[in-house]
């Protein structure tokens, strides 16, 4: 009954999150320079033809009617028509989700596999002098490193050094299983980097936070294994943090990656959003920045849930604030 | 001389843990100065920054005369990269600073009038923060039109959202101690307590969270720029100049070298000396299982 009534009261708050987010899209397209009608009808228009496609659009209305249309279409699913193509925003984003959610689960994978272990690693040598500094240097510049000079450095070898993979040439998995891994392979990579550092820092930080508990100390009295305290006694207490951060990689990865998707000329959702900024087309612009925010907001709900049955001490649950 | 000997062999864990004896932190600060000093000398030696001007063919490859090569229309590299750094670091500080003050602000506010204000604040933050850095700001290159402004503006947005957060959680736990509270009571005004006890509590998250900041808005000003919707032509940014690489990737491919390690570098530094005063500020002591 409790948990029923924290998750709707949760529930709630992502929803009062999602209008604001609607809010500031809405009317960030706004903001922008010159009247639809105008842009739309071109120079030669009389003012007449204006005032019709202005009537058309509900572009007369105030703002107040005009949002709560926008919105009501947005609840349905309905985000318009894109210019460029015709065709409805939503279908053409499905066509290209698939391809961005592969990119992002390998990216992710790649990431909690190397990360999670590096951070470890360096919380447990954090004390001694020559591993410390190396391990730091090293994720940092793994946080350091843009995806876009990593990504052009990684095209750049490629075309120059022939070692296998051909960069651009992109095979969807739903055609051929091998292939579509091979391709997304690279690009995974680069977004992987930042990933697995920020996920190594933040393993990190919290076994650090673990280390210092009482039990800790008393389970290397009682002679246990390092690496079997890590497993038994650190690493569940430290989970809570590392899946934060995954949820908001995972978001990341499935909304952001505009840049690597771009440069590998991978057909998903980001390079799609980066040839609707190039042709102005609004609509598919506003309908991938509010997806992504969809995204963030569920998986932290999810994630706070999943935080409240790992470890009921931290529940938030019965919290009135 | 022997009075400060004396005084050093008696507390010697304490000066031992100001003094910067930590290697990474010299170097990342070296570093540091180095770009900051590199860009001021190309501003105000007028020899050296001569980015406007031809001084060879065509995409001359790194030789003596032109250490870093030219670029697409015969300029010297290392004038347009001393440029370009110039550009980021004036850009990214003017956006951390404008977050400091933001952040500081609504985070001090927040925390002291709690209740519906935080909550709403707090909400505003979720809303900014649900945005991939990226998305934000090509959204707000789309409303106001690509340029310096823009990213300045996305920077903001994509920074201030983070460190409101921190500084609020700050202080919230010193808004709660005695001291506060007594001052409440002896009828100082909030904005006296906000300035004098919070404010200055609160200074080391601001410091380490502006530097957080700074490499995220050097990050954000490549991004943008480099979809070609931060800084335009004919300036120079790290992230114009990484995307001007990108062009030329198998012709002059010195350019994304130079620029791509520069834009690292300066990342990389940023980051260290934060994670450096994090660790000073906030300092935990772990077991050593080993």
């Amino acid at each position: 009954m409790q948990t029923l009534r924290w998750v709707g009261r949760r529930l709630l708050m992502g929803l009062v999150t999602l209008l604001g987010i609607a809010l500031l899209v809405f009317f960030a397209a706004r903001l922008v320079p010159g009247q639809a009608a105008s842009v739309l009808l071109g120079p030669l228009a009389t003012q007449e033809q204006r005032d019709a496609l202005t009537a058309e659009l509900g572009l007369d209305r105030d703002l107040f009617t005009q949002f709560g249309i926008w919105i009501g279409k947005v609840v349905t699913g309905d985000f318009g028509d894109s210019i460029i193509s015709g065709q409805p925003v939503l279908d053409e984003i499905a066509l290209r989700l698939p391809v961005t959610a592969t990119l992002a689960l390998m990216a992710l994978g790649i990431a909690l596999l190397v990360g999670v272990p590096l951070g470890v690693l360096q919380a447990l040598r954090a004390r001694r002098r020559g591993g410390a500094v190396g391990s730091r240097v090293i994720s940092g510049l793994g946080i350091s490193v843009p995806e876009f000079v990593l990504g052009a450095l990684v095209v750049l070898l490629f075309s120059t050094v022939p070692l296998g993979i051909t960069i651009g040439a992109f095979t969807a998995i739903s055609d051929d299983l091998w292939l579509g891994l091979v391709s997304s392979l690279l690009p995974a990579l680069v977004l992987s980097v930042f990933c697995a550092a920020a996920t190594a820092r933040t393993t990190r930080d919290a076994v650090l936070g673990v280390l210092v508990e009482p039990w800790i100390q008393a389970a290397v009295g009682r002679g246990e294994r390092p690496w079997a305290i890590v497993r038994h006694h650190v690493l569940r207490n430290a989970s809570i943090p590392i899946l934060t951060l995954a949820a908001t990689l995972l978001a990341y990865l499935l909304g952001g990656a505009v840049i690597v998707e771009g440069l590998f000329n991978v057909p998903g959702v980001g390079s799609y959003m980066l040839l609707a900024m190039d042709r102005r087309d609004y609509a598919v612009i506003q309908a991938a920045v509010m997806l992504a925010a969809v995204v963030f907001v569920v998986m932290s709900v999810l994630v706070e849930l999943a935080s409240n049955l790992i470890d009921p001490r931290v529940s938030t649950m019965g919290a009135t604030t | 001389m022997t009075g400060a000997a004396a005084a050093l062999a008696r507390t010697p864990g304490r000066l031992r843990s100001l003094r910067t004896s930590d290697p990474v932190l010299t170097i990342a600060v070296v570093i540091l100065g180095l770009l900051v000093a590199a860009s001021l000398a190309g501003r105000l030696i007028p020899g050296l920054n001569d980015g406007t001007t031809t001084v060879g063919g065509r995409f001359e490859a790194p030789s003596l005369a032109h250490p870093l090569g030219t670029d697409s229309l015969g300029r010297s590299l290392v004038a347009r990269l001393l440029e370009g750094i110039g550009t980021t670091f004036l850009l990214s500080a003017l956006a951390v600073l404008c977050t400091a003050v933001i952040a500081t602000a609504l985070g001090i506010v927040a925390a002291y009038a709690g209740g519906w204000v935080r909550e709403l604040v707090m909400r505003i933050g979720d809303v900014l923060y649900a945005f991939p850095a990226i998305l934000l700001a090509l959204l707000v290159a789309a409303a106001i039109g690509p340029g310096s402004t823009a990213a300045l503006a996305s920077i903001v947005l994509v920074t201030v959202p983070l460190m409101t957060r921190m500084v609020c959680a700050a202080a919230t736990d010193v808004a709660r101690r005695d001291f506060v509270t007594s001052a409440r009571i002896s009828g100082v005004a909030a904005p006296v307590i906000m300035v004098r006890h919070l404010l200055t509590c609160v200074s080391g998250t601001v410091v380490v969270q502006g530097t957080y900041a700074l490499s995220v808005a050097i990050l954000v000003e490549g991004g943008l720029s480099f979809l070609g919707y931060g800084v335009q032509l004919p300036a120079a940014s790290l992230g114009l100049l990484v995307s001007e690489g990108n062009v030329y990737l198998l012709t002059a491919p010195w350019i994304l070298i130079a620029a791509g390690t520069t834009m690292v570098l300066a990342i990389l530094a940023v980051t260290l000396v934060g994670d450096a005063l994090r660790d000073r500020l906030e300092p935990r002591e772990a077991v050593d299982l080993t």
